[in-house]
């Protein structure tokens, strides 16, 4: 969770990760955004997101971010 | 045929509610479906079969992909072993399946749409390289909304093979989702998890909703009679014959059409949603305060949201993420770093999504044109924002500052205007001409001396209602950007009060509505795309 949260915070150092819990409703993450954070969590963690995981609900904070790679991992 | 038909929205659908609740509820979903068809049919005859042609493909699609996605998954229950081969072996089959439907809904999309522009530049090109034969060309009347049904109809199979979603077996569910009267002319474009249910819930009309729906269909009313269809004739005038007029002119038409555009439209989504909201069926916004967005790109989130979504759900992240993208993304980011290096691919998919945005819009070169012009933009503005944010700390600007975001809104607008300006004009060369004589022939003064502006299909009177209604309508937006739920809070008034906004927004319409002699109404622009 840790190594999610500074890759977080290398993409967009202005946001509170640990607390914000709308970063796509709220446009924290925009499309483009979205797939620098995918190719890094591709690398970073050795799972492939299909883009149909690719929902508000999967990426709206860090912990939904977070769950989404253990269940890929799986 | 227009929502704002008052035959239709304060005869035909009373009637259909009272029918409607009258039936027994397994009866309803039925009843909606025979009023819709009946709809169609009203407006596009025998093309009618064209929408009952992708409803039965995309239904038979559907059932196909679920029985293989079942029988794959029994096949790797009873072959755990082979579980990787299996899948990919299916995953052929499904494809196949798929490309077929896509193939069936595009093509009747193609031959309506595009034949006619497809067949005119092969053309172009034949007699360019001096090649003796000429495609037929004629353009064919379309089935209303075809443009909005073929993107739902692809969504529910692309849903379907990305098992978001199970086949529907029940086909009056299906059809339905496709034809549901007060989605086909101009959308949202709903996927098939957004209204499916509730479409064929059957749930009562009750009083809390009959009074609810109207609230919202008179506030479409009061944007399109009192703004839009008022702008309608500045704005025909003005684009058809700009050459005629001072620049200032031709900058008020721009504003003018591009009010009009909006008012339009999401005057039409109020009916739409209203209207769902009768029969208690959730329709997707379309309009979000688009005018308060920071930047183009965020823009588009707020307007026409649902084709937005389609585009990035449907052509940008595919193609953005795919197997070969992502092999390109990992080396431009080694070459070009976090920031850039992603963008490669961001921009090939978002040149993807916007030369078919504007290819949805109508086959030509003034839609095409508009499309490239919103992708450069948004390209832009990602390449260069860091650069602003830097440039902004270094100078000391909060972006979160009030007066910033205003100064961002209207910087947004300002590339909004321009890019309506190509939209609507006649031809790319004609909106190149307009935008000149904006910028060099503007003369504000002279033009007001002149009398210019009474001359173009607007009076004094005129310019005032125009102008009291949009602040109207802006301290609504502005007090829904600031998460006011304004409908709620009027319910909760006292009768009286209640009641005396609703008299004032019917009176306005009555009174200061453009209807009858003299006015020329606005046809629904959406619905011709």
């Amino acid at each position: 969770m840790e190594r999610l949260i500074e890759i977080l915070e290398e993409l967009q150092p202005d946001v509170d990760f640990r607390t914000t819990e709308n970063l796509i409703d709220g446009r924290y993450l925009d499309s483009l955004t979205i797939l620098s954070l995918v190719a890094e969590i591709e690398e970073e963690f050795g799972v492939e997101i299909p883009t149909v995981e690719i929902i508000p609900s999967n990426f709206n904070s860090a912990k939904s971010i977070w769950a989404l790679i253990k269940r890929l991992e799986e | 045929m227009s929502y704002f038909d008052p035959i239709y929205i304060f005869f035909a659908v009373p009637i259909l509610l009272i029918i409607y609740n009258l039936v027994p509820k397994k009866v309803r979903p039925i009843l909606l479906l025979l009023f819709s068809f009946g709809l169609f049919i009203f407006i596009s005859k025998w093309l009618t079969l064209f929408l009952i042609l992708s409803i039965v493909s995309i239904y038979f699609i559907g059932i196909f992909l679920d029985k293989l996605n079942k029988k794959r998954d029994l096949l790797i229950q009873d072959n755990p072993d082979n579980k990787k081969e299996i899948k990919e072996k299916y995953k052929k089959y499904k494809k196949l399946v798929l490309i077929l439907g896509i193939l069936i809904n595009v093509s009747f999309l193609f031959f309506f749409k595009y034949l006619n522009f497809f067949a005119t530049n092969t053309n172009l090109l034949l007699n360019l390289f001096k090649i003796n034969y000429q495609l037929k060309v004629a353009k064919y009347i379309a089935p209303i909304g075809i443009s909005f049904y073929t993107l739902e109809a692809l969504s529910y199979i692309l849903d379907v093979y990305n098992e978001k979603i199970e086949a529907d077996k029940n086909i009056i569910r299906v059809s339905l989702y496709l034809s549901f009267f007060p989605q086909i002319m101009e959308g949202p474009i709903a996927r098939y998890s957004d209204t499916a249910s509730d479409l064929y819930a059957g749930n009562k009309v009750t009083y809390n909703n009959f009074c609810s729906g109207y609230q919202r269909i008179l506030y479409g009313f009061f944007k399109k009679l009192l703004i839009a269809d008022r702008l309608n004739f500045l704005v025909s005038t003005v684009f058809d014959n700009y050459a005629s007029y001072s620049g200032a002119t031709a900058a008020l038409s721009v504003i003018g059409y591009t009010i009009m555009l909006y008012m339009e439209f999401s005057g039409t989504m109020d009916i739409v949603i209203g209207t769902g909201e009768f029969f208690g069926i959730k329709i997707p916004e379309n309009f979000r305060q688009p005018f308060f967005a920071k930047n183009i790109s965020e823009f588009w989130t707020r307007w026409h949201i649902s084709l937005g979504l389609w585009f990035k759900d449907y052509i940008f992240y595919p193609v953005s993420l795919s197997k070969s993208m992502k092999k390109l993304t990992l080396k431009a980011r080694n070459l070009m770093g976090n920031r850039f290096g992603p963008l490669v691919s961001g921009a090939i998919a978002l040149f993807a999504v916007w030369f078919l945005n504007g290819l949805w819009h109508g086959a030509g070169y003034t839609f095409l044109f508009y499309g490239m012009y919103q992708f450069i933009l948004i390209l832009l503005g990602n390449i260069f924002e860091p650069t602003i944010n830097n440039i902004c700390k270094k100078i000391k600007i909060n972006r979160q500052n009030k007066i910033y975001r205003v100064f961002q809104s209207i910087k947004m607008t300002f590339f909004v205007f321009i890019g309506e300006l190509f939209f609507r004009a006649t031809s790319v060369k004609a909106g190149f001409g307009m935008l000149k004589k904006i910028f060099t022939n503007f003369h504000l003064i002279s033009t007001f001396k002149s009398g210019e502006f009474l001359k173009i299909g607007l009076d004094g009177k005129d310019y005032v209602v125009i102008f009291i209604a949009l602040i109207v309508v802006f301290i609504i937006s502005l007090l829904k950007e600031k998460n006011h739920n304004i409908r709620e809070e009027i319910n909760q008034k006292n009768i009286c009060i209640k009641w005396i906004i609703y008299y004032l927004l019917i009176l306005s319409i009555i009174i200061f509505g453009a209807y009858g002699f003299g006015y020329l109404p606005v046809d629904p622009i959406y619905a011709d795309f």
